[in-house]
């Protein structure tokens, strides 16, 4: 009798443990509740998982949009539904997001997670010719109407961000001599994606790259590669494929060593809560993005839109991350291809959407972006320099509005 | 109810399927995976599909951790490197019958070469020497360009049959289907041979086995290789599967995956293999549905649920490791039990 007891226990709770997961199942085979006339906007946001940082922010910019677009009679007058379901920034598990929503919904819009998932789905995307998708990759190999048809993304692409960067010390230079500058990236696909073609970039402008170096995504100790930065003596160190570490390692080392170098970053680099946690080595920090900081709402109405919406819907968000911002837009230019198809009474297909995508044109974001937008080659490829301001704690304007070719 | 299993010849007591019912039951499972694309719509079969890839993987861990004792680490990069020799073949034109036995060849063959070690290394530090073969062979998928085609990834053409492109979910679920199955009785019946009655040895008592005349040697080596194989082939189908593959799939985070998925299904069982990985794969997908059928009513919901389908999801695996340590394949040998012995209690 004594021994019956846990045992009993043990199964009443292996027996709840099964139950759960049974639960669970049948929740998944009750189907959605669907209206019709609906648009449905799928999404595998990566809401948990290393992108998280980022992810639930986009998840929150994008459903926000939708929710206030449908307070304005939605899109031709149709509702627009939002469906996001956390990807964990796992190629298997927002693949098979994917797969269930367009399965249960079939919208004619997804935004996915990484360039992973872009790439994976792309050849299933192209076959089904009926979904226009993006997603938080700027990845170079992303922006090509021809391979990748079905694809945009709400901003440029890692190689233009780039670009944009030397743009703006080839115009800041003063003497005869052009700034030298190193190149600092992390060993993955998003580190190495824009490296040839800053190179050549900066050989066309005559910018001499004085130092190249790899690490690893989140490595801690850069002593040696900072003594290769003294030796280079750069005047800019452009550092890509991080979001923060080890960037505050490189700059602080860069600064007891007495070096004047400028750093500067890419857009993941670039949201405030980012550069707030570098602490005082974000003294100086430039960088490229392609949106105003919500806090720049001076002639921007799209940005006092999002200001008071979410000081409305979200009292609790204190500032508003760029990573939100790229989640409206993103709603934005979706809302924007399906109106211009239906308008034109042309059906939601992927051929009709891609054309729609393409035939914007000198479009006016109300201010997300400083320059009128052209989707013509699926990206938006413009963005403004800022700097970190010590004193405001602010990301501040550094340059004006570049396009790149 | 069943009251008695008579054995009356070798033969019989060697039988995978012993009696009528169980050969029933087969039956009507192999219908079942027949008629199931037809029932079920295209997510429910691309899940299918992923885990029929993860099924057969996991059998070859199983087969190296399971049923022979060596710990490997590194599972995820064998996978890699059948999907890239797959990869490779099929852009040159080899029809996927054989990209994918010689893709799980070439994972063998590599297999063989980090079982070496395994002679004069074990537990721990074979696990360690495998976790180094890990970021090795990820090493070179990031950085043999003109085979692998670096950080950016390979395209796999779409295997084709008789001049049908194996181009969706459902005629993928077939090829799937077929190697999980064909995979699976190969591995059940390797441990009805001496090679696998050696292996077992080797996993109890590696000196036992070889004073009992067992070539540890060969053995552990054919254990890698065989273990390796089943991964190749996995990684090959993986490819076939996506089409498109980078070296960021390959990571540590899969090989445990894989060794997590064999403990919680029962080490050393092929059922507790496809338990375990339905588990791993499954799971996390129904509790992400759960949360998504919350969202309907309460669309800020996935904010806050997201992130608690983590928690939820390692207290389960902790909870089936805490109270049923012989792993999944346990629960179901108890709930046969009841059934055989009903209705009088087990």
């Amino acid at each position: 009798m004594t021994q019956s007891a846990p045992d009993a226990t043990r199964r009443r709770i292996l027996g709840a443990g099964l139950g759960a997961v049974g639960l669970s199942a049948g929740f998944a085979l009750i189907p959605a509740i669907a209206q019709s006339g609906e648009i449905v906007f799928g999404a595998a946001p990566p809401i948990t998982g290393v992108f998280a940082f980022a992810g639930l922010a986009l998840h929150q910019g994008l459903g926000d949009y939708c929710e206030w677009r449908n307070t304005k009679g939605g899109i031709a007058g149709r509702k627009i539904r939002y469906i996001g379901e956390d990807s964990g920034y796992k190629m298997d598990q927002a693949m098979s997001v994917f797969k269930k929503i367009m399965g249960a919904h079939k919208p004619p819009v997804f935004y996915g997670d990484s360039t992973a998932w872009a790439k994976a789905a792309a050849k299933e995307i192209s076959q089904m010719g009926s979904v226009l998708t993006c997603s938080p990759s700027f990845s170079s190999d992303l922006a090509d109407p021809k391979n990748v048809p079905y694809y945009f993304m709400a901003g440029p692409t890692y190689a233009a961000m780039c670009e944009m960067l030397l743009e703006y010390i080839d115009r800041t230079s003063k003497g005869a001599n052009k700034p030298a500058v190193a190149i600092v990236y992390s060993d993955t696909e998003f580190g190495r994606d824009p490296i040839p073609a800053t190179k050549v970039k900066a050989q066309a402008l005559g910018i001499p790259i004085v130092q190249e170096i790899v690490t690893k995504p989140g490595s801690v100790d850069v002593s040696a590669e900072v003594a290769k930065l003294r030796r280079a003596k750069p005047d800019y160190v452009i550092f890509h494929g991080y979001v923060l570490a080890p960037i505050p390692e490189f700059i602080k080392q860069m600064r007891e060593a007495g070096m004047s170098t400028t750093p500067m970053g890419t857009i993941w680099s670039m949201d405030k809560t980012t550069v707030d946690a570098m602490g005082a080595a974000a003294e100086g920090w430039m960088g490229v993005l392609p949106y105003r900081y919500s806090y720049d709402t001076k002639d921007a109405p799209t940005m006092q839109l999002i200001k008071a919406y979410t000081a409305k819907a979200r009292p609790q968000m204190q500032y508003v991350p760029t990573f939100y911002t790229n989640g409206w837009l993103v709603g934005m230019i979706f809302s924007e291809v399906i109106e211009r198809c239906l308008k034109a009474g042309k059906a939601l297909t992927g051929p009709n959407m891609k054309a729609a995508l393409e035939s914007i044109d000198n479009w006016d974001t109300g201010g997300v972006t400083g320059l009128l937008v052209s989707l013509k080659g699926h990206q938006i490829a413009s963005g403004r320099i800022y700097m970190y301001d010590a004193k405001t704690k602010l990301l501040e304007p550094a340059s004006g509005w570049i396009r790149t070719a | 109810m069943r009251i008695g299993d008579f054995r009356q010849s070798y033969e019989h007591d060697e039988a995978i399927w012993q009696t009528p019912t169980s050969r029933a039951w087969l039956a009507v499972f192999f219908v079942f995976l027949s008629v199931f694309p037809f029932a079920a719509n295209a997510y429910i079969v691309g899940l299918a599909c992923v885990l029929g890839i993860h099924v057969i993987s996991s059998a070859g861990l199983n087969i190296m951790t399971g049923y022979t004792g060596l710990i490997s680490l590194g599972h995820a990069a064998f996978m890699g490197v059948g999907c890239y020799t797959a990869a490779f073949l099929a852009q040159r034109g080899v029809p996927f019958f054989l990209t994918i036995p010689l893709a799980g060849l070439m994972a063998a063959l590599l297999g063989l070469v980090v079982g070496i070690p395994s002679l004069r290394i074990k537990g721990l530090y074979l696990a360690v020497a495998t976790l180094a073969m890990q970021f090795i062979l990820v090493f070179i998928f990031r950085e043999w360009e003109p085979v692998t085609g670096g950080v950016r990834g390979v395209n796999v053409p779409a295997a084709s049959l008789f001049g049908l492109d194996l181009n969706n979910d459902t005629r993928m679920y077939y090829l799937v289907a077929f190697c999980a199955t064909v995979l699976l009785v190969a591995a059940r019946n390797l441990f009805r041979t001496r090679i696998g009655r050696a292996f077992i040895a080797i996993r109890d008592k590696d000196i036992s086995a070889e004073v009992l005349g067992i070539d540890l040697f060969r053995y552990k080596l054919l254990a890698f290789a065989i273990g390796s194989f089943y991964a190749g082939v996995a990684g090959a189908l993986l490819g076939y599967f996506y089409r498109a593959m980078t070296p960021e799939y390959f990571t540590l985070a899969l090989s445990i995956f894989y060794l997590a998925a064999i403990i919680i299904g029962g080490l050393g069982t092929m059922l507790g293999t496809v338990l375990g990985a339905v588990f791993m794969t499954l799971v996390p997908e129904l509790l992400r549905s759960t949360v998504s059928l919350i969202a309907q009513w309460a669309p800020r919901a996935t904010e806050i649920l997201s992130p608690m389908q983590e928690v939820v999801f390692g207290l389960l695996i902790i909870g089936f490791l805490v109270f049923e340590p012989h792993g999944l394949v346990e629960i179901w040998r108890r709930v046969r039990r009841t059934f055989h012995l009903w209705p009088f209690r087990a």
